[in-house]
């Protein structure tokens, strides 16, 4: 039920330079994406860099693309954000698909590192009409009152008492005056 | 056996199972993986670490490098995806030129004299575009803080401007959209009047490039955005409210400002508070609360001054980004047109609010 046993750092949302306030900027540098030229585990690397590469690049043109062959060496990818943070992620025996999918989590995230979030809202501004103190809703008459008080002594929602209410079920009840008889 | 794979997979999720060694980084985040290490992998790579925390320490730091000295490096590249992340067109020669710095055309030059070539070089330098760019980021700013802030004396204009113009505000903006690694500059790591005068360059090359209007936007979606979530009375306040607004009410034909006492607790004792109020021909402005008398009383006259130029607690929220649209003629217009001073503020003759 806690979240005390995690390692992982927890905060609230937030974003750099208020990213989407103004115009929405990828927070995506550059992506390094580093494979073997002939070793099996390159293979799904090597499938996108010959096939779904050009497109990621023209629909992230605010990204740089590095390829770096790297022999004998397991495939990877090292991501750089603008807040200069880094994220590194080993490739090996990654499919096509897979790289896909995990450029595209790389693309869509700030630079943040990954945190619980404690609430999914954020204001700078969580009260409007400001908030409340045990003067807020009394009464001014209290300044000058002299206590006891008939109205201000007794609690304030108090609602008609026992007595109060029989006295007006008696009343009720009252036979009304007689009704002038007519000849 | 439990209980040792427990405590390998620990090991593990600490980030001691990946190779890398990027020299210049304080923080490297991992996705972690389920890895099966022999058992003097993670001893071996702690060892090492140790050493390598000696030498820093006795270095003063960590070496840092440049992101140029990488070998994947395509400055051409890195020129291409900075103006398409703005999403805006520059003239590569203006932006080339907004990105170099006179310290770095001067060691470049000491540079080849010292190897004997004696060539006078030719790249132009950042100087007069960050003097040019730094008017406009000015210019521009000012008018947004007018149109948006009608009712609001110069003296809290000029605040919020030097704020939005000062070098840590300007320094964050620059390095938040990559100029660290783009600058050329012969001090690194960078300090804070390269980055200034590079953002400042970079605003005059857009408007020589792409036009004043979008360089306009551009401030107001980079710089101007920062006043988001800042309490704008945090900084400026009237020196002397109570004196302020007596004349304001005087100079509108009003009554002079009467101060009573509203509420008050805990008198002679450390929690005291004091609520007063500010009335104005029996009419209630405001009241403001303090520890004392006095202090209750500056507060009322403060909460009257916000009251009259609308930047209470629940003010009207800052237009930005796409909501500035209908406002941009006016905002060109105020640019040269400072707002009155609190000396001769009058309510009449502040417009109302234009969002």
């Amino acid at each position: 039920m806690s979240n005390k046993h995690l390692f992982l750092p927890s905060g609230f949302i937030r974003t750099p330079l208020q990213n989407g306030l103004g115009r929405y900027i990828p927070q995506l540098q550059r992506i390094t994406l580093k494979f073997c030229k002939n070793h099996g585990g390159s293979r799904g690397v090597r499938d996108f860099i010959e096939t779904d590469l050009m497109e990621f690049a023209k629909t992230n043109p605010g990204t740089v693309v590095y390829l770096k062959p790297r022999r004998h060496r397991y495939p990877c990818m090292v991501a750089e954000y603008l807040n200069g943070e880094r994220e590194y992620l080993s490739c090996h025996e990654f499919s096509r698909a897979e790289i896909q999918k995990w450029l595209s989590y790389m693309c869509t995230r700030s630079g943040i590192p990954v945190m619980r979030f404690r609430k999914y809202q954020h204001t700078d501004y969580p009260s409007i009409q400001g908030v409340w103190n045990p003067f807020t809703h009394q009464a001014p008459e209290i300044n000058v009152a002299q206590f006891p008080h008939e109205i201000l002594s007794k609690p304030v929602d108090n609602g008609p008492t026992a007595t109060d209410q029989l006295i007006e079920i008696f009343k009720k009840t009252q036979i009304k005056d007689p009704v002038k008889p007519e000849h | 056996m439990a209980a040792l794979w427990k405590t390998c997979h620990q090991c593990l999720r600490y980030g001691l199972s990946h190779k890398s060694f990027y020299p210049s980084v304080s923080a490297i985040n991992v996705i972690s993986k389920r890895n099966f290490k022999p058992r003097w992998v993670a001893p071996t790579l702690r060892e090492i670490k140790r050493r390598k925390d000696v030498e820093d320490d006795r270095n003063g730091g960590p070496k840092i490098f440049h992101r140029s000295t990488f070998l994947e490096w395509n400055y051409d590249a890195e020129i291409f995806a900075f103006s398409n992340r703005l999403g805006e067109k520059f003239n590569e020669a203006t932006l080339r030129t907004a990105l170099t710095h006179k310290s770095y055309v001067e060691r470049e030059t000491a540079r080849l004299s010292d190897m004997g070539v004696d060539s006078y070089l030719q790249i132009q330098n950042n100087e007069e575009l960050a003097v040019v760019g730094g008017e406009m980021i000015s210019k521009f700013t000012n008018g947004y803080l007018r149109a948006v802030f009608t009712q609001v004396p110069e003296e809290l204009i000029t605040a919020m401007h030097d704020f939005l113009t000062s070098t840590s505000n300007l320094e964050t903006v620059g390095k938040h959209i990559g100029l660290g690694d783009l600058m050329l500059c012969s001090d690194f790591p960078c300090e804070s009047e390269t980055y200034v005068k590079s953002l400042k360059a970079v605003v005059a090359a857009l408007a020589e490039s792409s036009g004043e209007e979008r360089a306009r936007i551009f401030v107001q979606d980079l710089v101007v955005t920062q006043l988001y979530g800042l309490d704008i009375n945090e900084l400026w306040n009237p020196s002397d409210p109570v004196g302020n607004l007596t004349d304001i009410l005087k100079r509108e034909g009003k009554a002079e400002p009467e101060f009573r006492l509203i509420k008050h607790s805990g008198q002679n004792s450390v929690l005291a508070v004091y609520y007063v109020g500010v009335y104005s021909d029996k009419n209630f402005i405001a009241e403001g609360a303090g520890e004392s008398l006095e202090i209750a009383k500056e507060m009322a006259a403060r909460e009257a001054l916000k009251q009259l130029f609308h930047t209470e607690d629940s003010m009207k929220a800052l237009p930005f980004g796409r909501q500035l649209k209908n406002i941009q003629s006016k905002i060109v217009q105020l640019e040269n047109q400072p707002n009155l001073p609190l000396s001769k503020w009058i309510s009449e003759k502040v417009t109302s609010a234009v969002h």
